[in-house]
C-alpha cells in the first residue's frame, strides 16, 4: 500500500513539475530573460578583470556564496569527525587487530604513488593558480591536491603520512585567510570582500587582483577538508 | 554601516579558528563563541540606534544590485540578528568537550545572521543549507541510536525540502532573469502567473521543513525527544523563526496575492488542528509540546495570511511571543521531563517551578492580561475584519484549537498539584542554568504584560516599515532600475 502510494504522489509530483517546465519560456521562441547574466557578462572584464569569466562571478559578484559553501564543506567534515569518533571499546579492539594488519598495498602500487604524488601535487596547484584564466579553478584544483593525499594514505593506510593536526591548520589558516582578505577591504573602507589590488594586464598570471590568492585560500582549505575527510575515516581515533 | 557585515563574518571566522586555538587551550576555544556572540550584541545595539527608523543595504563585493549581493538592514532583520545572538548564548554548550561542536555552533549563527540579513535568493538558500548541515551534526552528536535514527530522518526530510527551495529559486530565475529580492519586487507581474506561484508554493513548503509547516513535519516530535531541551528551545524557538522569515521575505516583497495568502491559510489551519489532536493524546511532556510548537507555527501562518503590515506586525508578536514560551517551556523540561504521572506532585516538590510554568502556560493559551491574550485576540480581531469564508474558518480553527488546548494543559497542571505518591522524584534537582534562563522568560513576559501597548506600538512601526516594497526597492536598488520600471 504504501509503494502504491508513494508511486502516485511521485507521479503526481513529476506531472506537475512537467506542468511547471511547460509554462517557463525556456521553449517558446522568446528567450529567457538574461538582466544579471547580460550585465555581469558585459561588465566582468572592466570590474573585476579576471580572463575566465566564471571566476569573476565565483569570487567577484558572488563571493560571499562562496564564502559559505566553503563553510558547508567545512560544516560537513566537521560532523563527520564528531560523529565518527570511535569509542574507547572499539579502540582496543582495533588495537589488537593492528598486529596482524600491517600491511602496504604492495610493491607496485607503493611506487606508483610515489612517483605520481609529486605530480599531482604541481597539476593541482596549477589548476588553483590559474583558475582566473582558464577553466578550473579553486574546487576543482582542491580535490586534486586531496587525491594526491588520499592515495597516499590508501597505498600506506596503517603508516601515519600525513598528519593530522598539520592539515587540520591548513584548513584553518585557508578559511581564516579567505575572510582576512575580504576584511582588508572593509578596513580600507570598502565593501567586505570587494577586489582589490589593481587588476593587471588582462590574460596575464598576475591579474584580477587579489582573485588568485582567494581561489589559492579555496584550493587549500577544499584540499586540506577532503583529505581531513578520509582520514577521519581511516584513522582510529580522530584527533581533535 | 558597511561593518555590519562582521554580524555573520565574527562567527565564521570564529568557527574556521576555534579547531587550532583548541589545540593550544580548550578554555580559550569554549569561550571565543560567546566573546564572538557578545561582540555582534553590541554591533547590534549600536546599529540599531543608527539606523533609526531607516535602512540601509550593504552590498557586498562593492558590486551595485542587482548583480551583487545585498545585505539589507532594518529594524526588522536587527531585531531577529538580536535574538539569534541571544538565543545562542542562552544554549552555549558549556559542558561540551568536543572543539568541533562549539565550531558547528558558530556556523549555526553565522547562517542564522546571514538569514536574518541577506537580500539575495540564492544567497538565502546558501545560508539555509550551511544552517541545516550544521543542525544535522548538533543533532547526530548525542551518540545514541534513537539520536541517529532521528537525525537521519531529519537529513531526509530536509534535504527533500532544500531540493524544492531550490527549484523554486530557479523558476523564478528562469521567469525574471534576477535574483535580488528588491529587483524582483519590481516585476511582480512577471511572477503572479501560475509558474510563479507555484515557485513561491516550492519555497514555502521547502523552507516550510524547518518551519514545522503542516506536511512536512513529521521530524519534529522525534528530533526534539532525542536531542537536550536546550537545543529544542534553540531548534523550537528560533531556527524555526528563521525559515519563516525567509518565506516573510518573499511573501511580502514579492508574493502579495490571494492565492499565495490561502496556501498559507490552509497550511496554517492543518498545522494547527493536527498539532493540537496529536498534543491532546501526548502522554509525556517533550512530545505535547513539540505538537504543540507545530499548532503555534500554523497560527503563525495563518497571521501571515492577512498579508502587508498588519499580517506581518501580527507574525512578529507571535513569533516573539512563542520564543519565550515555547524556549521558556522546553528549558523548564531541562528540569522535569518525561512520562506526565511522573509530574505528580511537582508543586509540592518545588512550587516555583510550577508557577513558572503555569506562567508559561496561561500565556500560551491567551488568558488574560498576558501577552498571550492580546496577541490571540488582535489576530480574530484582523481575521473578522477580512471576512470571507477561509477566514472565518480559520477563527473558528483558533478558537477550536484554544479550548483542546486547555483541556491537555490544565489536565497537565493537575497532575502536577496532585499529592506526590511516596517514592516518586519529579524534580530533577542538579543545578541547571537553563532553569534560571526559563525563570527569566517569564519575568520578561510578566512585564511585556504590563508595557503591551508601547511594545505594540513599536512593533506596529517596525512591520510598518518593513512591509513596504517600495521602501526596500528604494533602499537597495540603484536609480536607474528604478527608472525602468515607471
Amino acid at each position: 500500500m504504501t509503494k502504491y502510494s508513494a508511486l502516485l504522489f511521485i507521479s503526481g509530483l513529476v506531472f506537475l513539475l512537467m506542468v511547471i517546465t511547460g509554462l517557463l519560456p525556456i521553449f517558446s521562441d522568446s528567450h529567457t530573460p538574461m538582466l544579471v547574466g547580460k550585465a555581469i557578462l558585459e561588465g566582468a572584464k572592466d570590474q573585476v578583470g579576471a580572463a575566465n569569466v566564471v571566476t569573476s562571478v565565483v569570487l567577484g559578484y558572488r563571493g560571499l556564496d562562496t564564502l559559505g559553501e566553503l563553510s558547508i564543506l567545512f560544516a560537513a567534515a566537521s560532523v563527520v569527525g564528531l560523529v565518527l569518533t570511535k569509542s574507547s571499546f572499539n579502540k582496543a579492539a582495533s588495537a589488537n587487530n593492528d598486529k596482524h594488519d600491517h600491511h602496504d598495498s604492495g610493491f607496485v602500487a607503493v611506487n606508483a604513488i610515489d612517483l605520481i604524488f609529486p605530480l599531482l601535487l604541481v597539476v593541482g596547484m596549477y589548476i588553483i593558480t590559474h583558475g582566473h584564466l582558464t577553466p578550473g579553478g579553486g574546487f576543482q584544483g582542491g580535490v586534486v591536491l586531496a587525491v594526491a593525499f588520499s592515495m597516499l594514505v590508501i597505498v600506506r593506510p596503517r603508516r601515519a603520512s600525513i598528519n593530522h593536526g598539520m592539515v587540520s591548520i591548513i584548513e584553518s589558516f585557508a578559511g581564516v585567510s579567505f575572510i582576512l582578505i575580504g576584511v582588508i577591504a572593509l578596513f580600507k573602507g570598502q565593501s567586505f570582500l570587494q577586489p582589490l589590488l589593481s587588476h593587471g594586464e588582462f590574460g596575464s598570471l598576475w591579474s584580477a587582483g587579489t582573485l588568485p590568492l582567494l581561489y589559492l585560500a579555496v584550493g587549500l582549505k577544499v584540499g586540506a577538508e577532503l583529505a581531513g575527510l578520509l582520514l577521519a575515516l581511516n584513522s582510529d581515533e580522530v584527533v581533535d | 554601516m558597511n561593518s555590519l557585515v562582521l554580524l555573520m563574518v565574527l562567527p565564521l571566522f570564529a568557527a574556521f579558528i576555534i579547531p587550532v586555538v583548541a589545540k593550544f587551550s580548550s578554555k580559550l576555544a569554549l569561550f571565543t563563541g560567546p566573546v564572538v556572540l557578545c561582540i555582534n550584541l553590541l554591533l547590534i545595539m549600536s546599529a540599531w540606534v543608527k539606523v533609526g527608523s531607516g535602512a540601509h543595504a550593504i552590498f557586498l563585493g562593492g558590486f551595485l544590485p542587482p548583480v551583487g549581493i545585498v545585505f539589507y538592514i532594518d529594524h526588522f532583520s536587527l531585531l531577529f540578528s538580536g535574538l539569534i545572538a541571544s538565543m545562542v548564548l542562552i544554549v552555549w554548550p558549556w559542558d561540551a568537550k568536543e572543539s568541533r561542536l562549539y565550531s558547528l555552533y558558530m556556523l549555526l549563527s553565522a547562517a542564522s545572521f546571514g538569514l536574518a540579513l541577506s537580500a539575495d535568493l540564492f544567497n538565502l538558500y546558501v545560508f539555509y543549507e550551511l544552517l541545516a548541515v550544521a543542525t544535522y551534526g548538533i543533532i547526530a552528536k548525542q551518540k545514541n541510536s534513537s539520536a541517529t535514527a532521528a537525525s537521519l530522518r531529519y537529513l531526509f526530510i530536509s534535504s527533500a525540502g532544500s531540493v524544492m527551495l531550490l527549484l523554486g529559486i530557479a523558476i523564478i530565475y528562469t521567469l525574471t532573469g534576477t535574483l535580488n529580492i528588491a529587483h524582483l519586487a519590481t516585476m511582480t507581474e512577471n511572477l503572479h502567473g501560475f509558474a510563479g506561484l507555484s515557485a513561491f508554493a516550492l519555497i514555502a513548503i521547502g523552507a516550510g521543513v524547518k518551519a514545522e509547516m503542516f506536511p512536512v513535519n513529521s521530524w519534529v516530535a522525534e528530533v526534539y525527544g532525542t536531542i537536550p531541551r536546550q537545543l529544542s528551545a534553540l531548534l523550537a524557538g528560533l531556527i524555526s523563526k528563521l525559515a519563516v522569515v525567509l518565506i516573510i521575505k518573499m511573501l511580502l516583497m514579492v508574493f502579495q496575492v490571494q492565492a499565495a495568502f490561502d496556501l498559507l491559510l490552509v497550511v496554517g489551519m492543518l498545522g494547527v488542528i493536527s498539532g493540537e489532536m496529536v498534543a491532546w493524546r501526548a502522554k509525556d511532556m517533550i512530545r505535547m509540546l513539540s505538537f504543540s510548537s507545530i499548532a503555534h507555527l500554523g497560527v503563525l501562518f495563518i497571521a501571515l495570511s492577512i498579508g502587508g503590515s498588519k499580517g506581518l506586525w501580527l507574525a512578529i508578536a507571535i513569533m516573539l511571543h512563542h520564543l519565550l514560551v515555547k524556549g521558556g517551556l522546553f528549558l523548564m523540561a531541562d528540569r522535569f521531563s518525561g512520562h506526565f504521572d511522573k509530574l505528580k506532585g511537582l508543586a509540592h516538590h518545588s512550587p516555583m517551578s510550577a508557577a513558572v510554568f503555569l506562567v508559561f502556560i496561561l500565556s500560551l493559551l491567551g488568558v488574560p492580561p498576558l501577552p498571550g491574550f492580546w496577541i490571540k485576540m488582535a489576530l480574530v480581531m484582523n481575521l473578522a475584519e477580512l471576512g470571507g469564508g477561509l477566514y472565518y474558518l480559520a477563527i473558528g480553527v483558533i478558537l477550536l484549537a484554544t479550548i483542546i488546548e486547555t483541556a491537555y494543559m490544565f489536565n497537565l497542571v493537575q497532575t502536577m498539584y496532585l499529592k506526590a505518591d511516596a517514592d516518586s522524584t519529579p524534580l530533577n534537582k542538579r543545578y541547571s542554568a537553563s532553569y534560571t534562563f526559563a525563570k527569566l522568560f517569564a519575568l520578561l513576559l510578566l512585564v511585556s504584560m504590563v508595557f503591551v501597548s508601547p511594545i505594540s506600538k513599536r512593533l506596529k512601526d517596525i512591520a510598518n516599515h518593513s512591509a513596504n516594497p517600495q521602501i526596500y526597492i528604494h533602499t537597495v536598488l540603484p536609480a536607474r532600475y528604478l527608472g525602468e520600471k515607471s
